[in-house]
């Protein structure tokens, strides 16, 4: 018996602290937290109150190096093509040709003063498949490849989720790419001129 | 006169008169039921489907079925270099994602055989032990939403949110980091983490005993939690069940203290079991207190932590890390103590390759999703989502 | 007329009892020869109930939930959101009506409209205002218990239609719910029948006026009521399905329950249903136990706090404030208990609430005889 009047009690009083509690959030919800990022010394002040934030006109603040959207600095891009092979669900495609030797100034150098030897007319990044875990911006030796803070870029079109970085037109790609194997065939020619010409020498 | 059907239970006698057919008796036995609960069902916890049969309200036989989120994890692994596995095992059990990663990288740090720099096993605790709190607040929040109760949901989810922040701030990512690297850190802690961190273990004290008043001690879900889903700790260990459920049933088993890994053994903590006072051993209940008992356990390591902490001084996160990771010969079996249990990685190496030929994960919640079948026999459905409730499942881990 | 009844409406406290004969007038009001007086009157506790669920059924119990979380709750449509149960309703609206292939199709629809029903039958015998009640039934809080009992059979229509497992198991436990708490909430009603000596609703809260204001009320009358006070309020939750006893439709066990395929213009119909009926025992456990109509502030010799603040309107005034009052504890105590089990429900209901109901109804009794 006393076991049943027992738990009557435990019931209630529990029941009433539970009470207590919501009703001290509810009147507690005159205060709000506001949107201060972890960085922010005051952080821990205001711990009671409303924590929602409404979302497109406040945020929570991403911290500088917050790996979210990818993007290329192609201008720094040297066409190594690491980043390519380290992605673990190959998110990159890139395309590269090879700079030729009277363009090498026009292509240009990198921030740090290394001289770019490609140029990139494909640099894609599926931002839809890419799982932002920054290993390709860690093997990126000119560190041109980077995740920035931005966490929002949703889009309606499953195809504007590729990013296009390359750094030509598929115009000026073909002529470099005419360029380039001109050259090459020029090499390729005087190449086999001369080996033609050590074997007249040989025969004489 | 001729008798047709007879002796099945559940049908009903007839007889045929001339040309009438007449019921002469009614077997009261019933007929049992298939109820498929999930995979779309709000207290599976994700895409888990159990196939109850079920007599009324309650359960004869509850077989749990899975693969509905199999993302082939391990051939995944057997096809990226070492280091590419990291954020595949965030995403194993995105609750904790730092606790995997910590898995992952001693595995195969003791593949490699290398030296961690002390700082770098100071973070590692520290972020490990972050996200046990934040693992622990959904499975305590969940549960009060499987017994009906929604406010200490968000409550849990409030204090969440800044665990989230804080390893974002130190990682780059909210849940699936990339932060602990095979040999060492993505980047070291930024400067004010620390204090940060300590703020934060101040802040939540206050914030748990009130969930404890709000939930854990209200008698309505004191009444749904005792005594059910008991499991015997012979039963237990037999089923090979590892972390808080095996703890529920009163063993004390934690690997951080008995297959120490990293600076654990350096740490004062206690293992917290149910004493048999506050709750039956081994049901529901014991499952959630030693859940809550831990999450203050994970606050005294991460103050001690943060008072050990080696200075930043000449600290590079990334020293230790081998430039090209191709390790002899061999196998090698790692585990580390995870929220929900013991998560092991079995890696073979062939000695030439740069890529695991073999990487499996021995999941916890998958070995403790295995006993389903013996703990639900005889429940009520109510009772059923308690114990699903309380094996916290995350179907990442159970189907890889 | 209608000049003096506006005036009236301004000034509301120097009300007497000219709107009985407004409401009089107009149940004589007939246009082409059919009474669409007594429609109007009929269809003004339906405008009240929409009204009421959509301001603070609905946007309230989102509002005060969310507060108790540390949430903002509904914010963007109009400001504060207050809109938003306009935006639901029109989506409801517009909705498909589907009714599921294998599902019973005439007991599909004729459920919700039977739960419908059944929540709003009762508002007929509810005194809103000394001129103002639907039916002066002599028999009131009677038919009032006993018309509740028709919702169970709009659940299990809705439940065994649906042909759906979980809508199955949630009739089936709501009707078992609903008729055992029927018996604690009527006995502890009857105490307060006991005190009054009458079942009827206006007289119930006639007994209880005076110039003491809340003094006056049975609650404050004797100890004891507080016991079946208490009663009636749990049994109410459960007979409403309110969490914590709200197994009917456990979100997290049942899927929804007994409405689990119900979507679109039914399910709203059953949203509004529950809200009807919670208005209604917050305003029958009022007028039994709180003085329905009556003013709670007492005259305090010259400040005539009770006149002033008594009159029809006044009256509709005071039972809406006290149902909100009542439908507020029910919102907080559904936002902080967990569910309880079928058998522990049944526990509360035959162990604990019916010994306690008879022995305040004994109690009473005895109070009533021995104590004047």
């Amino acid at each position: 018996m006393s076991e049943y009047f027992g738990n009557i009690k435990t019931g209630a009083v529990t029941i009433a602290t539970g009470m207590g509690i919501t009703l001290k959030h509810f009147f507690n919800a005159v205060h709000r937290k506001g949107d201060a990022g972890l960085d922010d010394a005051n952080y821990f002040r205001q711990v009671d109150g409303l924590c929602t934030l409404q979302y497109p006109r406040e945020v929570i603040p991403t911290p500088p190096h917050g790996r979210y959207r990818l993007y290329n600095a192609v201008e720094d891009c040297i066409g190594c093509g690491q980043c390519v092979r380290a992605c673990p669900i190959s998110c990159i495609t890139m395309e590269t040709i090879k700079v030729a030797p009277d363009d090498l100034a026009v292509c240009g150098k990198t921030s740090d003063g290394q001289q770019k030897k490609f140029w990139i007319p494909v640099f894609d990044i599926d931002v839809a498949k890419c799982m932002t875990c920054g290993i390709c911006t860690t093997v990126c030796p000119t560190e041109c490849l980077f995740h920035t803070p931005v966490s929002d870029f949703s889009e309606f079109d499953r195809d504007n989720m590729i990013y296009h970085f390359g750094n030509l037109t598929r115009l000026e790609a073909e002529a470099k790419r005419r360029k380039l194997a001109d050259i090459q065939a020029k090499a390729q020619a005087e190449k086999a001129k001369k080996a033609a010409e050590t074997n007249t020498e040989s025969h004489e | 006169m001729q008798e047709l059907d007879t002796a099945v239970p559940g049908s009903v006698r007839v007889t045929r008169q001339s040309d009438k057919v007449v019921i002469i008796e009614k077997d009261l036995a019933t007929e049992q039921m298939v109820l498929a609960m999930g995979p779309q069902h709000p207290s599976t916890h994700g895409v888990l489907k159990l196939e109850c049969l079920t007599d009324g309200e309650v359960i004869t036989e509850a077989e749990p079925c899975l693969g509905y989120l199999h993302r082939c994890f391990e051939k995944c692994c057997e096809n990226v270099d070492y280091p590419a596995v990291v954020p595949y095992t965030d995403r194993l059990d995105y609750l904790a994602g730092m606790n995997s990663e910590f898995a992952y990288a001693i595995t195969v740090e003791k593949l490699l055989d290398i030296e961690i720099p002390r700082r770098v096993e100071f973070i590692r605790v520290i972020v490990a032990e972050l996200n046990r709190i934040a693992s622990h607040l959904v499975a305590i929040g969940t549960y009060g939403i499987d017994l009906g109760a929604f406010t200490p949901f968000l409550f849990c989810f409030r204090d969440r949110e800044i665990i989230l922040g804080l390893l974002e701030w130190a990682s780059g990512a909210r849940m699936l980091y990339n932060y602990i690297w095979v040999g060492g850190l993505a980047y070291d802690v930024p400067a004010d983490f620390l204090t940060r961190v300590k703020e934060f273990v101040n802040y939540f004290r206050p914030k748990a005993l009130e969930l404890c008043n709000l939930l854990t001690e209200n008698e309505i879900f004191v009444k749904r939690t005792w005594g059910i889903g008991i499991m015997p700790a012979d039963v237990a260990i037999n089923y090979g069940w590892s972390g808080p459920m095996l703890r529920g049933s009163g063993v004390k088993w934690d690997l951080r203290r008995n297959d120490p890994y990293s600076i654990y053994p350096e740490l004062d903590f206690k293992v917290p079991v149910p004493d048999g006072k506050h709750s039956v051993i081994g049901d529901c209940l014991s499952r959630h207190l030693v859940r809550a008992w831990e999450m203050d356990e994970s606050l005294k390591i991460i103050e001690q932590c943060i008072d050990k902490m080696p200075s930043a001084e000449g600290f590079n996160p990334r020293s230790a890390i081998p430039k090209r990771i191709r390790p002899k010969a061999g196998e090698v079996y790692g585990r580390a103590e995870n929220p929900r249990g013991e998560l092991g990685f079995y890696i073979e190496s062939d000695g030439k390759s740069t890529k695991p030929v073999r990487c499996k994960a021995r999941s916890s919640c998958f070995v403790n999703l295995s006993a389903m079948k013996d703990l639900s026999k005889g429940q009520l459905i109510p009772d059923l989502v308690a114990i699903i409730g309380s094996i916290d499942i995350v179907l990442g881990e159970v189907d890889r | 007329m209608s000049t003096t009844a506006l005036s009236q409406f301004s000034i509301p406290f120097l009300m007497g009892n000219s709107l009985n004969a407004w409401s009089e007038a107009l149940a004589g009001f007939y246009l082409f020869g059919l009474p669409l007086g007594l429609v109007i009157i009929a269809a003004i506790p339906l405008v009240f109930i929409a009204l009421y669920s959509l301001t603070y059924g609905v946007y309230g119990e989102r509002k005060i939930s969310a507060f108790m979380q540390d949430r903002l709750g509904p914010m963007e449509v109009g400001k504060w959101g207050i809109l938003q149960t306009i935006a639901d309703i029109l989506k409801l609206l517009q909705k498909e009506d589907i009714v599921p292939a294998s599902a019973d199709k005439f007991l599909f629809v004729v459920g919700p409209g039977i739960l419908f029903v059944g929540s709003f039958l009762a508002f007929a015998v509810l005194p809103f205002s000394p001129a103002f009640i639907g039916a002066n039934l002599n028999v009131g809080l009677f038919y009032a218990l006993g018309i509740v009992a028709i919702e169970v059979v709009g659940i299990l229509a809705a439940g065994w239609g649906s042909n759906n497992k979980w809508s199955l198991y949630g009739a089936v436990r709501s009707v078992a719910q609903i008729v055992s708490y029927e018996i604690p909430a009527a006995i502890a009603l009857l105490c307060g029948a006991m005190m009054a000596g009458t079942l009827d609703m206006q007289k119930i809260t006639m007994l209880q006026s005076g110039t003491y204001g809340f003094a006056h009320f049975y609650l404050f009358h004797s100890p004891i009521a507080w016991l079946p006070f208490l009663i009636y309020f749990i049994a109410s939750l459960a007979e409403v399905n309110r969490a914590p006893f709200d197994i009917p439709e456990a979100e997290s066990e049942l899927v929804a329950g007994y409405f689990t395929e119900y979507s679109g213009m039914k399910f709203a119909v059953i949203f509004l249903a529950e809200y009807g009926s919670m208005f209604m025992v917050s305003a029958i456990i009022s007028i039994v136990f709180l003085g329905g109509w009556n003013s709670p502030l007492p005259n305090l010799g010259a400040i005539a706090l009770n006149d002033w603040t008594s009159g029809p309107v006044w009256g509709a005034f005071w039972i809406i404030s006290k149902g909100f009052f009542f439908i507020f504890i029910q919102m907080w105590l559904r936002w902080t208990l967990p569910r309880l089990r079928v058998d522990q429900l049944m526990y509360l209901c035959w162990k604990v609430l019916t010994p306690f109901a008879f022995v305040s109804f004994v109690l009473t009794a005895i109070w009533e005889i021995y104590i004047p």
